[in-house]
């Protein structure tokens, strides 16, 4: 689906410092390459979209970021650290990496505030009220103060992955991904969760959001990176990727979802 | 052409059979012929039955009497409660001596005002009340139980006992009437509410380990005098026996199911090999095993009392239930959960901790109530291997020479206080399973 109401676009923030660097990396679900030789690297401040078919891999690497998933070769070095068997290091990247998922996966005994609060306190060692006032201030920022002392069962779709952003937000991460955020929402929502994302690369942050709202990758995207049967078949610019698409494949399915 | 409705249709109320019990009588009950003969025919099955239980249990019954002879004096088909009532001590203490019951008696009202803060919502510091009952009031309770010479560990833990539970008891008056903790409200009546934070910790200190070294030297004269645990029985025995296993095989059974579950072999398959084996063996062979012949593997001078080795048994027997119905409150958490706790940086034991257990364990309230009731109810075996619990107490009573040969009542009154102790615990469990589903209620 395309959102119209995003037509302007953002001013990139890119530098030259690498965030996340991937190289030759692969990876297999037993006998199944998912992933062939992926080479990528983000700078800080840049904002990559990743499209593609289902089961092209596109998830899947994008958890293999924050180690949600083993990769079985090659490197992945975000903020200068490499991933790989050491349990002290992944849980590191995992404070320093957010993530937004398709299914929000809030935590559905605590209330809104408590979901917030618990990275912070537990994880940053942060005292109480400190972690209630950031926790306030970012739910401010995705616009839902009012509903802190409710519980998740309690929110519609778009709140609760308006939450579940904030919640990414509260750990101070340095890059943030999402995994189809809006694939499992009303069209209704589907705005009100793009604006807080649109919101949030104004700020400047590394983002890299798997999607197909393609109206939202032409806002921010830096790069659009097409993905298929677990290759990067094409990356370009926004502007280019959906004017004027070079790859016979990429063409087809861009044909088909816009 | 469109349709388009303009006026919004109105709200009617509902059929009287929604809202009234009229109504609900007239299409539940009566609704035919047929169901009207149905439901007069049941109702006087049902008089005929209450009625006649009635009858015996109280229009007949007798309830003052010396022996059963004098029973049957007063009536012939009535029950002869008088027997239950002559025994009341020996059911609630078995043969404890009397001089002594105040000390079982204070120990269960100490538990009460203990834990009844943590009911309380204008009450602070819960998790600390909760570590300080599991921390000190089993030695407390132990010692007034058994009573005798204190060892230096029971004198410690006695005398931490008594100042956990003062302490605790000026905190629930300080959070009812002042809506403080014991901490602000000391700090205030001290004069200290403007000193640094390090000063008021060291003062609070200095508080502590003087109020510990005067009850200390206070308490090391006080002698409970000894009892030996082979006078324990009755339901007190029960409540000793169940209490200790259901406090300890929870908490055994969460370790189990996580080792069933973990990722390193050799604790996955000693949590498996251990549940597997002790779930396929009958309690009563359990019980057995750990009265006879556990004893003979142990080395020489090893020696560990009848009653401690029950409360062992019972409770590994059923910290293996336990370890599977957490495990199968583990199952149902989605792996999103894991995810997302992963994302925010919680390591293993916060994500189990934080989590994990408590959503696993909030939808397996039904399964664990269930399975105390069960443990309580098992308990009723060690009658088997010589230990006189509340229902070996009852069946003693026909054995006594002036009641000789009563069987019924005490059987009756032994259901009765079994489905009461066991009918609230399922309430409560309701009670609690309704608070905790706020979250996903709407």
């Amino acid at each position: 689906m395309n959102t119209k109401t995003n037509t302007r676009q953002l001013a990139s923030s890119a530098t030259t410092e690498k965030m996340i660097a991937i190289e030759k990396m692969n990876k297999w679900y037993g006998d199944f390459h998912v992933l062939k030789d992926i080479d990528l690297t983000v700078h800080r401040g840049e904002r990559f979209v990743i499209c593609g078919p289902s089961g092209s891999g596109k998830s899947t690497l994008i958890r293999c970021i924050n180690a949600l998933e083993e990769h079985q070769e090659g490197d992945i070095i975000v903020d200068g650290i490499k991933l790989g068997k050491n349990l002290k290091n992944i849980d590191h990247i995992r404070t320093e990496v957010g993530m937004v998922f398709q299914n929000f996966n809030l935590f559905p005994h605590l209330t809104i505030l408590e979901n917030l609060t618990l990275g912070p306190v537990w994880v940053r060692k942060m005292a109480k009220a400190k972690a209630v006032e950031t926790a306030m201030m970012y739910l401010e920022r995705v616009k839902i103060p009012e509903q802190a002392h409710k519980y998740p069962g309690q929110l519609s779709g778009g709140q609760q992955q308006r939450v579940a952003i904030a919640r990414s937000l509260s750990m101070n991460p340095k890059i943030m991904l999402f995994d189809e955020p809006t694939s499992a929402l009303d069209p209704e929502m589907i705005k009100e969760v793009l604006d807080v994302m649109v919101e949030l690369a104004e700020t400047g942050m590394t983002m890299i959001v798997v999607t197909h709202e393609m109206g939202f990758a032409r806002t921010i995207a830096d790069e659009v990176i097409f993905m298929d049967a677990g290759d990067i078949v094409e990356r370009n610019n926004p502007e280019d990727f959906f004017s004027n698409p070079e790859h016979e494949r990429t063409q087809q399915f861009l044909n088909q979802i816009l | 052409m469109a349709i388009v409705t303009l006026e919004k249709t109105t709200a009617r109320p509902a059929p009287l059979s929604e809202t009234t019990a009229l109504g609900w009588l007239r299409i539940n009950l009566f609704s035919s012929v047929f169901n009207t003969v149905l439901t007069v025919i049941s109702l006087y099955v049902v008089y005929l039955t209450v009625s006649s239980v009635f009858t015996w249990g109280y229009l007949d019954a007798t309830f003052i009497a010396d022996n059963r002879r004098e029973c049957y004096k007063n009536s012939l088909t009535g029950a002869c409660w008088a027997g239950i009532i002559n025994w009341f001590n020996n059911m609630f203490y078995g043969r404890y001596p009397d001089a002594e019951t105040w000390g079982v008696n204070s120990a269960a009202v100490i538990l009460i005002l203990w834990m009844a803060p943590l009911w309380m919502s204008r009450v602070r510091g819960k998790i600390l009340i909760a570590v300080s009952v599991v921390v000190f009031y089993p030695f407390l309770a132990g010692y007034l139980f058994a009573g005798g010479a204190k060892s230096l560990l029971m004198n410690i833990m006695v005398t931490g006992a008594i100042v956990a539970f003062a302490l605790n008891l000026l905190n629930t008056l300080a959070g009812l009437f002042t809506d403080t903790s014991i901490k602000e409200a000391l700090i205030k009546v001290l004069g200290q509410s403007t000193a640094a934070e390090g000063t008021q910790r060291k003062v609070l200190f200095a508080l502590l380990v003087l109020c510990f070294a005067v009850v200390f030297t206070l308490q090391s004269n006080w002698l409970v005098t000894e009892v030996s645990w082979t006078r324990w029985g009755g339901l007190f025995l029960t409540f000793v026996i169940s209490g200790i296993a259901m406090a300890l095989s929870l908490p055994l059974g969460i370790v189990l199911a996580l080792g069933r579950r973990s990722e390193l072999p050799a604790v996955r398959v000693l949590s498996t090999g251990f549940i597997e084996i002790f779930r396929s063996v009958p309690l009563i062979t359990v019980l057995f095993m750990a009265t006879t012949m556990f004893p003979l593997f142990m080395p020489d001078g090893f020696f560990l009392n009848n009653l401690v080795q029950v409360i062992i048994a019972v409770t590994l027997f059923n910290a293996c239930y336990m370890a599977e119905i957490v495990r199968a409150g583990l199952q149902a958490i989605p792996k999103g959960q894991f995810e997302g706790a992963h994302t925010i940086g919680l390591g293993y034991w916060g994500t189990m901790g934080l989590i994990i257990m408590p959503q696993a364990l909030k939808h397996m309230i039904p399964n664990i109530v269930g399975n105390l009731i069960g443990l309580l109810k098992d308990t009723t075996l060690v009658s088997i291997i010589g230990l006189f619990d509340v229902l070996g107490m009852l069946r003693s009573i026909s054995k006594d020479v002036p009641w000789l040969g009563l069987h019924k009542e005490p059987l009756v009154f032994g259901g009765l206080l079994f489905f009461v102790i066991c009918f609230s615990m399922s309430k409560y469990s309701r009670h609690l399973e309704f608070k905790l589903s706020a979250g996903s209620r709407r």
